[in-house]
C-alpha cells in the first residue's frame, strides 16, 4: 500500500456558546484554531460550539469529502463522553474510524484551569501532541465473535427476578444465582406495600412461582459466584453451591422435620425477633419450596448425633452426605442484581438501639406489625411508638466511627408514613410519632399518601431526634422541633429506627471479580448517571435495584425491565465486535525468549512451535491490549495496535512545543480507570497546575525506559505514572516496573525522585489531584533537569534508535 | 435585635460577608452543610437558657445575621460539652464556632446580652496568662469588682464552703518554667487571633 501523505483536519469545540461555552470561557479557541492550523500537515482547523452536534458531525464529513482528510482530530470533551459517536461519523464518510483522535481540552484543561493564560497554551499543547499522534495513526480492522445467548443473574430479590422474568420471556436462557436457600429477597420480609397498601407477598409469590417453573430460567440457592473469566458475549462462570442437605427435588417441604427438630434459633428472616429450627424453611412460600439444613446449628453436624429429621422425613429427602458443588456456566451477559442491607443503628449510639429491645429497625419493625404488634419487652401492644427517619443516612461524619452513609435511603420516609398507618389501623388509639429532618415524598401517589397521614393522627415533627432514653418502662426521645425552635421531649413505648441501607455485604468483592467499579458510596457504578443508567463500565455487564443505590421497588421493577431490555439488545445482536488495539508480534524479530509468556496478565500469549525455535503469538481473544508485553520484550519484537512505538513516542515529543510552564510534568495515565478519575477531577471543577499534561496509555506497563528518556530529552522535568487499582498492572507490578526504571534513571543522570506512581480509583480523584500538587512541589524543589543532561539522554536515545534501524 | 421571633428578618440584618468571614474561622468551614436537622438544639444541655438554639444559631449566620449572632446569649452560654458536635450529621464542630464567636464578639466589640460573661472569660484568661494556673479568689475578686454588689454577695457563702473544704487557695499558685508558658500564651494570641 502507498503510503498516504497525511492531510489532518483538526476541529476544535466551543461546548456552548461563545464566552459561556464550557470550553471557550477558559480557553481562547481562536488562538488553539491558529495554533493548529500552522502545524505541519494541517489541512484545515475550525471552531464550532457543538462538534459533537449533527451540524458540527457534518462540518467533520464535509470535510473529509471537500478536503480529502485522512486524519482527524477532535479537541473537545472527553472521549469517554463522545468518542463511539465521532469514530461512527468518520466511518459513515469512509474513514477509518482508527484515524480519528480526541484532545480532552475539556476534563483536562478547561475544567481545571480558571485562568485564560494558563489554559490557552495548555490546550494548545494537548492539541498539537493529538496532532502528532494522529499523524501516525494506522487503520486498523475491528473483527467479531460469536455471543453466548444465555444470561446470569445473580441475587434472587425482586430485582434479580423480575430481571429473569422479563428475560426469559423474551426467549433467552437465565441462570438465577442465590446466596440463601430461596429466593424474594427483602421484599419477602415486607408486609404492606407504600403509598398502595398492597400486601407485598400477594404480589412477590406469584412472581416467584413463575420463575420456579419457566422452562428457561434455572435457580441455583444456596450458590455464589467464585471466578468469572472471558469476554463479554461469552463469559465463562463458575458457581459454588453449598449443601442443603436436603434433596430439593424429594421434599414436599411438609414440615414434619422441623417440627421435629430439637434445635431452635433465631430466625434471620424475622431480624432476631422470631425463631427457626436447624432445619427450616425461611418462609413458607420460599423457592425452591424446600427445606434446608443450618449447618452452624444442627445437632448432627456439631455434636455428631441426632439425624431426627432424617428419620421422620417421608419423602426421604434428607441427604447428610451432600458435598458443595462447583458448577460451570457459559453466558453472553451478566445482571447484578445483589441488593442492599440495613445498616446497622448500633452505631448510632444515642439511639439505643441494641440496649433497649423496644428500640428496633423498621425491618423489624415490619415483622412485628406482621406478627401482630407487640413490644419485644414484654409482649404488650405499644400505644406511642416514636419513628425516627434518617438514622445513620446523610451524615458525613460519625462520632463513634462507625458505619454510616452520606446518600439518603430514599425509601425512610414513605416507608415510615406506611408503617405509622399500619400501625393506626392494627391498634385502635395508636400514636404515631414521626421525628424527621425533611419528609421526601417524590414518587407517583406519595405526596398524596403523606398528606392523608398528617390529617389522620399521625404527628410530624421536624427535627432529628437527639437522643432515645429508657425512662421507667418508657423511652423518652428528645429532639429539637426546628419549625418552632424548642426543645421537645416525650415518652414512647416503642422507637422505629428507619436505618440507612448499604450495599449487601460482599457487592466489592464480585465488583472486582467481575471487573466492574462500585462508586464511592460503595453501590455498583453505572455507565452513565441519566444515560445509560443500567449499565456498569465492562461490556456485557448490568446491574439494576438496589445493586446500584436505594430504591424503592417501583423503581426497582422499572431497572429490573431496563436491565432485561439492555441484555437483550446486546445478546439478541448475535456477535460482539473484538477490539483491534491487541499487541502483535514481528514473526522476524521474536526470538522465542518467552518474556512476553511470563508477564502478560490476560494468558494472551501462546507459544508456537516453528522449525528453528518455538515463537510466541498473541492471541486476539484473549488479549485485553494493556501493551505491557511491549517494554518487557528485549528484541522490541511486540507492537501494540492504536498505540504503537511511533504513535506514543510522537505524542511525548509534543512536550519540546515552547511554552513557559516550569516544572513539566508528563502523567502517563491508564485510560480506563485513571483516566474516569481524571475526568471526574475536571467535572468536579478540582484544580491542578497547567505544567501537568497527561498522556493516556492502555497500562503505565506500556511505558518503557525509552520513552522516560524521549519524556526527559523532550523537556520534561518529572514524570507520574497513574494506574487504576483493578488494572491488571497495579500493586507489586507496577513497583517492582517503577523500581526498575528509577535505577534505570539514575544511569542516566536523572534523579530518580523525578519518577512517581500512584494507583486510584475512580472516586479517588483528590488523590490523583494531590500526588500531581505534591510532585510538581517536589520537582520544583529539585529544579529543573540540567541542560547537560537533557543532551546526553537525547544523544543516548539517537544511539538507540540508529540500534533499532540495523 | 431582642430575642422575638416574630420580628421579621430585614435586609438591614443580613451582612453577606460575615458568612464568608464565619466560613473562615475554625469550626465555620462547614456551616453550609448544616441540614437543619436540630439534632444540636435537641441535644444541647444549657438550650433551656440560651436565647437561641445552636441551630438556629447556625441558620442565622447561613442568612449572615451578624448582630443577632455577637450579641446572643448562646455563644456565651455554650459550655464546649461537645454533645452536639458528637451527634451532628455533618460533622459540623459547634463549640468550637462558638468560640470563634465569642473571639470575634470581643473584638467587633459588641455588647453580650450577659455582660459578665465575656468578663469572666477574659478575667479567667488574664489569671491563667498571670500564673500558668487558675486562682479563685482572684477570679472571684475580678468578677465582682466588675459586676454589682449582689452577685458578690450571691457567691459570698459557696466560697465561704469552699474555702472550709479546702478547695480555695489563698496564695497564688505557681507553675515551673513560666518562660515557656508565657510563649505559649503569646503564640496562640498570634494564630487564634480569629
Amino acid at each position: 500500500m502507498v503510503k498516504q501523505e497525511p492531510k489532518i483536519g483538526v476541529y476544535i469545540c466551543r461546548c456552548g456558546c461563545d464566552v459561556e461555552g464550557n470550553i471557550s470561557a477558559t480557553v481562547d479557541v481562536e488562538k488553539v484554531k491558529e495554533a493548529a492550523a500552522s502545524i505541519n500537515g494541517v489541512k484545515i482547523a475550525e471552531v464550532y460550539e457543538y462538534v459533537c452536534s449533527n451540524p458540527g458531525q457534518q462540518m467533520i464529513r464535509d470535510g473529509i469529502k471537500e478536503h480529502g482528510l485522512n486524519r482527524i482530530v477532535v479537541a473537545a470533551c472527553s472521549p469517554r463522553m463522545h468518542l463511539e459517536t465521532f469514530k461512527r461519523n468518520v466511518k459513515q464518510e469512509g474513514l477509518n474510524p482508527y484515524l480519528l483522535e480526541i484532545a480532552n481540552i475539556r476534563e483536562q484543561c478547561s475544567w481545571i484551569h480558571e485562568d485564560k493564560k494558563l489554559a490557552t497554551p495548555k490546550a494548545i499543547d494537548l492539541v498539537v501532541r493529538a496532532v502528532e499522534r494522529a499523524r501516525n495513526l494506522k487503520p486498523l480492522e475491528e473483527k467479531t465473535v460469536k455471543v453466548n445467548r444465555a444470561a446470569l443473574v445473580i441475587g434472587g430479590g425482586i430485582a434479580g427476578i423480575n430481571a429473569s422474568v422479563e428475560l426469559a420471556d423474551k426467549g433467552y436462557q437465565v441462570y438465577l444465582v442465590e446466596k440463601g436457600p430461596s429466593i424474594g429477597g427483602h421484599m419477602a420480609q415486607l408486609g404492606k406495600t407504600f403509598p398502595t397498601l398492597d400486601c407485598s407477598s400477594c404480589i412477590l409469590t406469584p412472581k416467584m412461582v413463575y420463575v420456579a417453573q419457566h422452562p428457561l430460567i434455572k435457580i441455583f440457592s444456596m450458590s455464589e459466584v467464585t471466578k468469572v473469566e472471558g469476554s463479554p458475549g461469552n463469559y465463562k462462570i463458575t458457581i459454588r453451591k453449598r449443601p442443603r442437605f436436603v434433596d430439593a427435588t424429594k421434599c414436599t417441604a411438609c414440615g414434619e422435620c422441623a417440627k421435629k427438630c430439637p434445635i431452635t434459633v433465631k430466625s434471620e428472616f424475622e431480624v432476631s425477633l422470631g425463631q427457626r429450627k436447624a432445619i427450616y424453611q425461611p418462609f413458607r412460600q420460599a423457592v425452591p419450596s424446600a427445606y434446608s439444613i443450618d449447618k452452624e446449628h444442627c445437632l448432627y453436624f456439631t455434636k455428631g448425633v441426632c439425624k431426627v429429621c432424617q428419620k421422620f422425613c417421608k419423602a426421604n429427602a434428607v441427604d447428610f452426605a451432600q458435598q458443595e458443588e462447583t458448577i460451570e456456566l457459559n453466558v453472553g451477559a451478566i445482571v447484578v442484581s445483589t441488593g442492599y442491607e440495613i445498616l446497622d443503628p448500633y452505631g448510632v449510639r444515642q439511639y439505643s438501639y441494641g440496649l433497649h429491645p423496644d428500640v428496633v429497625t423498621h425491618l423489624q419493625f415490619e415483622r412485628l406489625l406482621v406478627q401482630g404488634l407487640h413490644r419485644p419487652s414484654n409482649k404488650e401492644q405499644p400505644k406511642k411508638v416514636a419513628f425516627i427517619l434518617c438514622v445513620g443516612s446523610r451524615m458525613v461524619e460519625n462520632a463513634n466511627d462507625s458505619d454510616y452513609c452520606e446518600y439518603c435511603c430514599n425509601i425512610g420516609c414513605m416507608n415510615a408514613i406506611k408503617e405509622a398507618y399500619v400501625f393506626q389501623k392494627e391498634v385502635p388509639d395508636a400514636e404515631p410519632w414521626v421525628f424527621y429532618t425533611d419528609i421526601r415524598a417524590h414518587g407517583k401517589g406519595y405526596e398524596e399518601f403523606y398528606a392523608r397521614l398528617r390529617n389522620h393522627g399521625v404527628r410530624f415533627i421536624r427535627g432529628r431526634a437527639a437522643e432515645v432514653v429508657p425512662n421507667n418502662g418508657h423511652l423518652r426521645v428528645r429532639a429539637a422541633d426546628t419549625l418552632l425552635g424548642m426543645p421537645i421531649e416525650e415518652d414512647f413505648d416503642m422507637v422505629v429506627l428507619s436505618s440507612g441501607l448499604v450495599p449487601s455485604p460482599g457487592t466489592e468483592t464480585l465488583a472486582r471479580m467481575i471487573g466492574i467499579h462500585t462508586g464511592s458510596d460503595g453501590f455498583i457504578l453505572e455507565r452513565h448517571h441519566k444515560l445509560r443508567p443500567v449499565d456498569t463500565q465492562r461490556e456485557g455487564v448490568y446491574a439494576c435495584g438496589c445493586a446500584l443505590g436505594p430504591k424503592d421497588i417501583r423503581e426497582t421493577i422499572t431497572e429490573s425491565m431496563a436491565v432485561a431490555s439492555q441484555v437483550a439488545t446486546f445478546l439478541g445482536k448475535g456477535e460482539v465486535p473484538v477490539s483491534a488495539e491487541v499487541a502483535i508480534v514481528d514473526e522476524k524479530k521474536c526470538n522465542g525468549c518467552e518474556e512476553c509468556f511470563k508477564f502478560c496478565p490476560a494468558r494472551a500469549v501462546e507459544k508456537v512451535p516453528s522449525t528453528f525455535r518455538t515463537r510466541m503469538e498473541i492471541n486476539p481473544m484473549s488479549c485485553t491490549g494493556c501493551g505491557i508485553c511491549v517494554p518487557v520484550c528485549p528484541k522490541d519484537a511486540i507492537d501494540l495496535n492504536h498505540c504503537t512505538e511511533e504513535q506514543l513516542m510522537a505524542q511525548i515529543r509534543g512536550v519540546e512545543q515552547k511554552d513557559d510552564v516550569s516544572p513539566k510534568i508528563l502523567a502517563f495515565i491508564e485510560k480506563n480507570t485513571a483516566y474516569a478519575s481524571a475526568d471526574l477531577a475536571g467535572q468536579t471543577r478540582a484544580h491542578y497546575g497547567p505544567n501537568i499534561r497527561i498522556i493516556s496509555v492502555p497500562s503505565t506497563g506500556r511505558v518503557g525506559f525509552k520513552h522516560l528518556l524521549q519524556a526527559f530529552a523532550s523537556g520534561a522535568d518529572g514524570v507520574v505514572f497513574v494506574e487504576g487499582e483493578d488494572s491488571a498492572f497495579t500493586g507489586d507490578k507496577l513497583r517492582e516496573h517503577v523500581t526498575h526504571l528509577k535505577k534505570d534513571l539514575q544511569t542516566v543522570g536523572v534523579e530518580p525522585l523525578r519518577l512517581v506512581s500512584t494507583t486510584i480509583t475512580i472516586p479517588q480523584y483528590p488523590k490523583m489531584v494531590d500526588t500531581f500538587e505534591v510532585f510538581a512541589t517536589r520537582v520544583s524543589k529539585i529544579g529543573p533537569l540540567s541542560p547537560k543532561v537533557r543532551l546526553e539522554i537525547g544523544e543516548k536515545l539517537a544511539k538507540l534508535k540508529e540500534g533499532e534501524s540495523r | 435585635m431582642k430575642p422575638n421571633h416574630r420580628h421579621a428578618i430585614t435586609s438591614q440584618m443580613m451582612d453577606k460577608s460575615f458568612l464568608a468571614d464565619v466560613m473562615k474561622m475554625r469550626g465555620g468551614q462547614n456551616i453550609l452543610d448544616c441540614i437543619q436537622c436540630g439534632v444540636c438544639a435537641g441535644s444541647c444541655p444549657a438550650s433551656w437558657a440560651m436565647d437561641f438554639t445552636p441551630m438556629q444559631i447556625v441558620r442565622m449566620l447561613h442568612l449572615g445575621m451578624k448582630e443577632t449572632v455577637l450579641s446572643s446569649s448562646t455563644i456565651w452560654i455554650c459550655a464546649s460539652c461537645y454533645t452536639c458536635a458528637t451527634r451532628c450529621p455533618r460533622g459540623i464542630d459547634i463549640p468550637l464556632l462558638m468560640s470563634a464567636l465569642k473571639n470575634t464578639a470581643i473584638k467587633e466589640k459588641v455588647p453580650a446580652r450577659i455582660p459578665i460573661k465575656p468578663k469572666f472569660h477574659k478575667s479567667f484568661a488574664d489569671i491563667v496568662q498571670k500564673y500558668g494556673r487558675i486562682h479563685e479568689p482572684e477570679l472571684f475578686l475580678k468578677i465582682a469588682n466588675k459586676t454589682d454588689m449582689h452577685g458578690l454577695m450571691e457567691n459570698a457563702t459557696l466560697g465561704w464552703t469552699l474555702l472550709r473544704k479546702g478547695k480555695l487557695r489563698l496564695k497564688a499558685p505557681k507553675v515551673n518554667q513560666k518562660t515557656q508558658w508565657s510563649s505559649l500564651f503569646k503564640n496562640v494570641a498570634k494564630e487564634g487571633s480569629n
